[in-house]
Order: C-alpha cells, then sequence, then structure tokens
C-alpha cells in the first residue's frame, strides 16, 4: 500500500504530492479494516477458549503423565460436561489394567449366526454415535470355503440368518501384539496398556487418521461430525479411556469395553451373543474359558496374520 | 493518473473480498454441517440378553411361572407306561396331545424313542442311557450322557452361554443349561431375523453403487 501513495518514487522529492492524501488515506484504511474484520471474523471460533473448561482441556497433561489428583480434576470436569449435554450425571472412572492379567478374545465361527446383536448391543454399551451411524463390529457374511474378508458382505439383510453355503464373521479391533495403528500415532494419543488393550485418549487425539490408515482390519473410526447419542441411550458407566462421549475430529474405537472389562465383566458383545459364540477372558490364568479353547481345539484363524500384527482375537472353528 | 486508476481498482475489489470473507467467517458458510438423513433408533428387542427359549430349570425357578406342562399325571395314568406309535417309516406319530413337539433330534431321525430320555415308569424324570433317573430340570448332565466333548466344554464355559463375570475375585459368572438355547426334541439353533444393516452415509450414491454392481 505505501509503495502506491507515493508513485512519484523516493527520486522526486521537491514536487511530490503530500505523503498521505485524504483519498489515499480513506482507501488504504477501508482495506485496512475489511482485512481487520476478516481475520477477526475468522478467529472467532478461538471465543470458545475462555471457557474455562476449554481452557483446563488444553492445559490438561498427557494420560501417562497425570497423577491421580489431576486425573479426578479431569474427571469432573468431563462429567459436567456431559451433564451440561445431556441432563444426566455421569460415573465415569479411569479403570486402571488389573496385575497378571492379560486380555484374549476367541470367537466361534460354527456358532456365530450372524444376527448382529453384537454390533447395537456395543453401540448401547459405548455410547457411539447414531447419526452418523458408527459401529465397531462389522459382521462378514462370506461364502463357505473362503477366509477372504473382501468377498464378505456386510450389506446382506436376509430375512433369516444364518443362511445355507455362508459363514458370518465379525471383526472389530483384534487389540493387536504388535499393534501398527500405536506406532504411527505421532503424538502418542493411543498405545497398548499391560492388559493388551489399545487405548486412545480423546483429550489428545489431533485426529490425524494415521493409525486408521496403518490398522489392516479397518477398526478404527473417525468422528468426522459431532456424534449424536440420544438422551435416553446414553449409557451413564462411563469410563476415561473407554466410553465417554467423544468429540468432533477425534479417532476411536474398540476397547473391548474397559469400562466392563476391567470391573471384572464380560464386554457387551459377548453377553448378548445369542449362540454364545464368543469367549473372552485371562489368557494368564490356565482354567478360563480362552486358555481352554486355545489349549483344545484344533483350528485357530488370526485375521490377516501375514501382517504381522499378531492379533489377540481368535477366531477357531469346532465340531 | 493511469497507475493511480489501477490502484483504485484493486484498492477497492480487493475490499469487497475481504468483507465477503469476514461476512463468510462470521456466518460461518463452509464451517455448516450438511444435513444428514434421519437413521431410526435400534429396536431395543435386539439388545435384549434373553436366550432363545427358557428351559424348564429356569421356568420351575420362577415364581408364579405356569410348570402346567409338566405335570404328566394330570392325563397320563402312573405305573402304566404310555405306548409311543410309528408309522411304516418307522417315524414316531406324535399324539395330537403333544402336538407342540417337532420330532428332530439327530439328523436322520434316528432318536426318535421317547423313552431314550424320558423315564418311562416317572414320566416326570429323565433317564439316561445308564439307567440313572434325573430331575426333569436337570438337563446338562441328560445331554452330556451322550454328548460328552460338548458336556466337558460347557463345565469350562466354552460352549454356550456365560455372563456375569469373568473374573471370579470381583462376581460368578452364569451359565445356562443346554434347554436354554437348544429345544431338546430338535436341538438345531434356531435361525433368526437379523438386526438392521449399517446405514450408508451417503444412501443416495450407495443406491447407484448397488445398482451399478
Amino acid at each position: 500500500m505505501s509503495e502506491t501513495k507515493s508513485q512519484s518514487g523516493p527520486a522526486g522529492n521537491g514536487n511530490s504530492n503530500p505523503a498521505v492524501s485524504r483519498r489515499s488515506f480513506l482507501r488504504s484504511s477501508a482495506l485496512a479494516l475489511s482485512g481487520i474484520a476478516a481475520v477477526a471474523a475468522a478467529l472467532e471460533p478461538l471465543r470458545d477458549i475462555t471457557d474455562p473448561a476449554t481452557l483446563k482441556k488444553f492445559f490438561q497433561k498427557h494420560y501417562k503423565e497425570m497423577t491421580p489428583a489431576d486425573m479426578e480434576q479431569v474427571l469432573a470436569r468431563i462429567s459436567e460436561e456431559v451433564e451440561k449435554q445431556y441432563k444426566i450425571r455421569p460415573h465415569i472412572k479411569d479403570y486402571k489394567p488389573m496385575d497378571g492379567v492379560e486380555f484374549v478374545y476367541c470367537l466361534n465361527l460354527t456358532r456365530c449366526i450372524g444376527c448382529r446383536k453384537c454390533v447395537h448391543a456395543c453401540v448401547a454399551e459405548n455410547n457411539l454415535s447414531r447419526n452418523p451411524e458408527i459401529q465397531y463390529i462389522r459382521v462378514l457374511k462370506m461364502p463357505h470355503g473362503s477366509l477372504n474378508p473382501e468377498e464378505g458382505e456386510h450389506n446382506y439383510n436376509s430375512a433369516m440368518v444364518p443362511e445355507k453355503g455362508f459363514f458370518y464373521m465379525p471383526v472389530a479391533c483384534q487389540q493387536c501384539r504388535n499393534s501398527a495403528c500405536s506406532k504411527v500415532c505421532p503424538v502418542k494419543a493411543t498405545w497398548q496398556e499391560p492388559d493388551g488393550i489399545t487405548v486412545i485418549d480423546y483429550d489428545w487425539c489431533i485426529g490425524c487418521r494415521y493409525c486408521e490408515a496403518a490398522c489392516p482390519y479397518f477398526a478404527r473410526r473417525f468422528n468426522w461430525k459431532k456424534p449424536q447419542v440420544p438422551r435416553e441411550r446414553l449409557n451413564p458407566e462411563m469410563s476415561y479411556l473407554g466410553n465417554r462421549p467423544r468429540m468432533q475430529g477425534v479417532m476411536e474405537k474398540c476397547h473391548w469395553c474397559v469400562q466392563r472389562t476391567r470391573a471384572g465383566k464380560f464386554p457387551a458383545c459377548h453377553d448378548v451373543c445369542p449362540a454364545g459364540a464368543r469367549k473372552f477372558g485371562n489368557i494368564l490364568d490356565p482354567n478360563s474359558e480362552v486358555s481352554v479353547i486355545l489349549k483344545t481345539k484344533k483350528v485357530f484363524i488370526q485375521l490377516k496374520e501375514e501382517t504381522g500384527n499378531n492379533p489377540r482375537f481368535y477366531y477357531y472353528f469346532d465340531v | 493518473m493511469k497507475q493511480d486508476g489501477k490502484t483504485r481498482f484493486f484498492t477497492i475489489a480487493f475490499t469487497a473480498v475481504l468483507l465477503g470473507l469476514a461476512a463468510a467467517f462470521h456466518f460461518n458458510l463452509w464451517g455448516r454441517q450438511a444435513p444428514v438423513s434421519p437413521i431410526p433408533l435400534i429396536d431395543t428387542n435386539f439388545l435384549s440378553l434373553a436366550t432363545a427359549r427358557v428351559s424348564a430349570a429356569e421356568l420351575f425357578a420362577t415364581p408364579g411361572a405356569d410348570t402346567s406342562d409338566f405335570d404328566c399325571y394330570v392325563c397320563h395314568e402312573k405305573n402304566k407306561p404310555p405306548v409311543i406309535r410309528y408309522d411304516t417309516n418307522s417315524n414316531i406319530i406324535v399324539p395330537t396331545e403333544h402336538k407342540d413337539i417337532v420330532m428332530g433330534h439327530g439328523s436322520h431321525g434316528r432318536n426318535n424313542n421317547c423313552f431314550n430320555c424320558h423315564n418311562e415308569t416317572r414320566l416326570d424324570t429323565l433317564q439316561t442311557r445308564d439307567g440313572r433317573e434325573l430331575k426333569i430340570t436337570d438337563s446338562p448332565s441328560l445331554c452330556g450322557s451322550c454328548h460328552g466333548p460338548t458336556f466337558r466344554d460347557w463345565e469350562a464355559g466354552v460352549h454356550g452361554r456365560t455372563g456375569g463375570y469373568w473374573n471370579a475375585n470381583l462376581g460368578p459368572i452364569t451359565f445356562k443349561p443346554c434347554t436354554a438355547c437348544h429345544d431338546p426334541h430338535h436341538p438345531k439353533f434356531p435361525g433368526r431375523k437379523p438386526a438392521p444393516a449399517p446405514n450408508p452415509l451417503h444412501p443416495e450414491k450407495f443406491a447407484k453403487k448397488e445398482k451399478e454392481s
């Protein structure tokens, strides 16, 4: 702007116009003001930061660096946010892994009938967004004689399951021992816990979706929009690393219901399965169901074994 | 002068663009979310933890439940074993009083003798092939007398539905008896209607793609 004002140039000092004419002053100030207005409007979302809860979240530490007192404050903040949004006071806790426990999941493909009850029990338990729809479990209808997930169909809508000539394979997070997703996270917002569950700190996630790209099982979901959970379907039993409400722009995935399993219960998908195809337990306990299965059954499948992720989720057949 | 006119033009144009941007940011023209098509909430029946059927054990444990079906001697005479009739293909003829029973135990109708499992001398009890008399509610012992490996799995919690707690220190694990899922007369696990398929994010695009493929 300043160049245009004195177009006669630095050489012609003597006969130049006054440094700023009224017209050029008005012109440039209009330009400057509109520029400022545009920047101010663009920065408008920053007004939210004056909200104390947002500020607190901004200065929150990484999950592993938080002291129990810090965590208490964080849980109080989340609890307040949930109450503000849903008018329901949640019971939110930070469940810690137990000593001497490593979880393993076994799924009997001979028994699964493909009724998709696990999908919806999971949605209800974990406060998943109903619209847009986010589901952790995908049930694949597979032709007999194949274990190639690409031949599976997600959208089957049969009047009656199981159908002849097909078997059904539910796929969710495999809680891998050598998990690609947690390795690619640039901010360490997702990691493997000592009990084998790979968790996400939703407050730390920056939404870069590297983990989604790294996962060979398509187990991770991104919140493209603000998740919608109807108030009457909200599960108030929440955990920090588990089913507390997520925000727009963060990743989420199956966490084997940490709020249930770390309290000694089974995951929601396990309890609802009408065929008893799902088995969950502590592999370090030699008498647990999963230990007995891995000892006595004969054929196991770790899905996409060749990717080297070494899942803690085993598919098997019997009889 | 020519230079000045150009400057004016650019200044005005630039001001207009910036004001336009300011308005766009203020009214959040880009940040607005596209409308989504409504998705109906799932029928809560699909969330039910109920088993496929109600076993005799559970029925007798429920206060006020109707157990008249197990009151054999309202119709039958004591100490007089009922006679079983077969048709020419040696399929059993189910009497009309028991017409709700579908005979289908075993893939070729081989297990078609009522008294393989029911006790002909005491109809309200069960019997194993090696002569043990069992209560009508004790289905696992009866079924396990033939289905050994399955019984072994069931005892370990591997076959069938479990619930409650995986960690015995925190709470008990619950088991379901055989007949909570299998009808003893035709034990194949029944099929059912599946819960709705996932809803596509863009239904129109999805329908078009389906049509093409």
